[in-house]
């Protein structure tokens, strides 16, 4: 089986071809142009140096949010435009996950956290075991204060990853001793992880169709309040709408 | 801080034009100032000191205007941006860091700056006179 999968969620954008678990080629840039201009030269020219026609592509696979509104509007609307004429499936990845998946050679926890601006995270947690990866909690949008107390339960060693661990390790490294951030190469997302969690999801069936397939975009602590005080502005009669 | 009071549209874009050269490529400039005092104008001029002469419009519709010059320029109009939602979804966070922002009603918005932004006051003192305040940093660059 092999797997395009495509990253645009944060400010790297990457692309991986995977055959049978084997990486067959993988091609990475993190400059500050946007997706909308590299994800295709990218593409296409993964496609031609590693000799692969788009018809064999069995899955295309896309890390689906959370992360920036753009970067993940472009990798989703590319992998349905790629996917749809050629009538294949489609893996909608999380992006938190993809990272828990670039990290399996050692044991303890992984938490990969994307900075969401304003002290906030999206953050998810994921057990490695060895080789596996095991989810602990849904991916969620928390502010860096909550994320410190939620981790102070774990006594394994915690592995920060993702473009919020830098800010993370400022805000709590010091204090919570078994939290490590990891080294830079493997630290943020890569598309490399998104074909391996693609892969799993297509072993336990949980591909959708491109038709079905829709970015991932979790509501933010501070919108969530906003939206509350709105609501019971409403029930109060002091607003309209 | 710097203070200046200015007595046409053309000194506002003077002292924007000036400012501009301060610059160094991804400040966050807030600016604050009801209808007419001269954000748009303010806008125009600090685009022309980075070389961008033509283009400057209010980008009141579109939310944000892209000016190329010897930074990208990201023109905000947070007008009728009234929530996070609201704002995530113009792309404003993915901005960031890439160009120079500046941004027209930061009223709306003031509690999602980031820190280290510069902030443009401008008063109405007459129809034509204008107190222009700036103030703050981007401490990155210090």
């Amino acid at each position: 089986m092999k797997i395009l999968a495509l990253d645009t969620s944060a400010s790297p954008v990457s692309a991986a071809l995977l055959c049978d678990g084997k990486l067959l080629g993988e091609f990475y840039l993190n400059i500050k142009t946007t997706h909308s201009q590299t994800l295709m030269p990218i593409v296409a020219n993964l496609l031609s140096a590693s000799k692969t026609d788009i018809n064999d592509i069995d899955v295309f696979a896309i890390n689906a949010g959370p992360g920036s509104f753009t970067g993940v509007r472009i990798g989703v609307a590319s992998v349905k435009g790629m996917a749809m004429p050629l009538d294949k499936p489609c893996a909608g990845v999380s992006t938190l996950e993809s990272m828990a998946y670039s990290l399996p050679y050692s044991d303890g926890i992984v938490c990969a956290v994307m900075d969401a601006r304003c002290s906030q995270v999206y953050n998810a947690l994921f057990r490695l075991n060895g080789t596996t990866v095991e989810r602990i909690t849904e991916d969620r949008a928390i502010s860096i204060d909550e994320l410190e107390k939620d981790l102070e339960f774990y006594d394994e060693t915690v592995y920060l990853a993702g473009d919020g661990a830098d800010i993370c390790f400022r805000a709590f490294g010091e204090k919570l001793d078994n939290v490590v951030l990891t080294p830079v190469n493997i630290r943020y997302q890569h598309a490399y992880g998104t074909a391996v969690a693609a892969e799993k999801m297509a072993k336990e069936d949980r591909l959708c169709t491109s038709a079905q397939l829709m970015p991932i975009y979790l509501r933010l602590p501070q919108a969530e309040r906003e939206l509350r005080a709105k609501q019971e502005k409403i029930e109060k009669g002091e607003m309209n709408k | 801080m710097q203070k200046f009071i200015t007595s046409s549209a053309e000194e506002t874009e003077a002292v924007a034009e000036n400012f501009a050269r301060t610059l160094k490529g991804t400040e966050v400039i807030a600016m604050f100032g009801g209808m007419g005092a001269g954000k748009t104008a303010f806008t125009r001029g600090l685009a022309r000191g980075l070389g961008i002469d033509e283009g400057v419009s209010s980008p009141t519709f579109a939310l944000v205007n892209e000016y190329n010059g010897k930074f990208n320029v990201y023109h905000f109009d947070m007008y009728r941006v009234g929530s996070w939602d609201d704002l995530y979804s113009t792309g404003f966070f993915d901005y960031q860091d890439n160009g120079i922002m500046i941004i027209e009603w930061s009223e709306n918005i003031e509690e999602f700056l980031p820190e280290n932004h510069i902030t443009v006051k401008i008063d109405i003192l007459d129809e034509n006179t204008r107190k222009i305040i700036i103030e703050g940093t981007d401490m990155r660059y210090m």
